[in-house]
This record gives structure tokens, sequence and C-alpha cells, in this order.
């Protein structure tokens, strides 16, 4: 598949960003894009829908420790949905340890700040 | 299989995977491992595009080689960029804490621990790096 961002700024300073298909090095650079929206919008929360993310490389990683080191320790960050896969590779490097990972996208849980 | 050559860009990333994927779909590896070899080559991949390469400004190509025997599955990358041995990196700190953490590192760590075997070699002017994947057998089961 495609690779497809998509950033959307919700309620309450939440931002959310969706992201489908192969994040490698060549297409990271879109997600780095979309994740400065957010820090420009000095969102409260950010929320990465990853269910249709295939593939996740180190340089998709990088972007996820850059969106964490910007927005500050106050700042939580949900992964949401993600692959069997792309979860494990977010454990090897140990950054399971700095998001927080959900199944299933409750807004009761995700909204609410 | 036949050798994939492909210019040192990064638009070619998707194409080395798709490769990749088929040589391990061909040796019959598990999904677990095939997704665990294609991450190491394209990790390595891009290294040798983004520093080789981009940085230098070098016009450059990549060789990617597919070979099956009855226990391995072995991909072979191969460039002509300058030296780079991706074992001697230093591995990052995973169990440091992300807003302690300098950028980068991960990806060669990826990749060097995500394969059975990985083996660098320099020869001439051509860096090789060397994936191997154990081709695991399906027993028939039963004592009979």
């Amino acid at each position: 598949m495609a690779f497809n961002v998509r950033f959307e700024m919700l309620d309450k300073g939440i931002a959310r960003i969706t992201l489908a298909g192969e994040l490698d090095a060549g297409t990271a650079p879109l997600f780095q894009k979309e994740v400065e929206k957010a820090t420009a919008e000095n969102a409260k929360r950010l929320v990465l829908v990853v269910s249709e993310l295939e593939y996740i490389a180190s340089a998709g990683l990088r972007v996820l420790v850059f969106a964490k080191q910007k927005m500050g320790r106050q700042v939580d960050v949900y992964v949401v949905g993600a692959q069997e896969q792309v979860m494990d590779t977010i454990r090897k490097t140990g950054l399971h340890n700095s998001v927080i990972s959900v199944k299933s996208y409750d807004p009761a849980v995700i909204e609410n700040i | 299989m036949e050798t994939l050559i492909l210019p040192a860009s990064l638009d070619s990333l998707a194409v080395i995977r798709k490769h990749v994927q088929t040589a391990a779909s061909d040796a019959g590896l598990e999904k677990k491992d095939s997704y665990r070899l294609l991450l190491a080559v394209d990790e390595v991949a891009t290294n040798i595009i983004t520093h080789g390469y981009l940085e230098t400004g070098i016009d450059g190509r990549l060789e990617v080689r597919a070979e099956v025997d009855g226990e391995h599955l072995t991909i072979a990358l191969g460039d002509s960029g300058p030296a780079f041995d991706p074992t001697q990196v230093s591995e990052p700190d995973v169990n440091q804490p992300v807003e302690d953490r300098k950028v980068g590192g991960m990806g060669l760590y990826l990749a060097i621990r995500n394969v059975d075997q990985f083996k660098y070699q320099r020869v001439g002017d051509q860096n090789r790096n060397i994936f191997i994947m154990n081709r695991k057998h399906m027993h028939s089961g039963g004592s009979g």
C-alpha cells in the first residue's frame, strides 16, 4: 500500500495523525511535516492512528522520538491499533515505554484530556 | 534469482523490500522472519543511500542478490560507496527514556539484531552486506 498520512486537530488541543502503508526513510519526511503541524499548534496530546500502517523503519521511529522530545514529558503520545510487526519494532527499540499503546480507538479514552 | 540493480536513491527502498519479500516467500520463510529480514535489508540500504551517496553527492547503484540453499536464504546487498561497516556502529541505549536519547543508531541496531547472521565484507572498492536467515523446515509429524 502506498504511504498516506493525514493530520487533524481535534478539540481540547488533541492532534490526530493517521498513517497508512509503509513508513520508511523516503516517506518519513511526510510524517515529520504533519508532526510539525502538531507542535506548531502546541498540541496537548498526540494520537497516532496506525491500524493501516504495514511497515515502519527506524526513520519513522525517529519522527516519533522527535515528537516526544519536542512536545515534552507532559504530552502523551497514543499509538492506536498497531499491527503486530509494527509494535514489535517499537518494542525492540524501547519506544513502547514512551508511548501509550491501545488496540482500538475509544474516544472516551483517547479524546479525554 | 537474478541480481537487482537499482539507483542509490530513497525511491529504491520499496523496490528492494518487494524483492526481498519475494525471495523470502519463495524460500518459505514465516511471516515474522520475512519481516525481520526485509527490515534489516531496508535499514542497511537506507544507511548506504543516505551516508554513502546522498551526503557525498555521488551517484551510485545498489545491487541486491538473493541465494537459497537447503538451510538458508542469503541476501547480499552491494554498493561501491565509501567503506562502511555497520557492525562497528555503537548501539543506542534502548533502556534510556526517549526524552534523553541522542538521535540515531536505531536503524543498524534493528538490522543486525533482526537476522540470524549478518556479515560485512569489503571487497576491492565494494561494500558487501550479507544477511542470512535460517529456513525452518516443517517436519511431517507423528511418531508413526
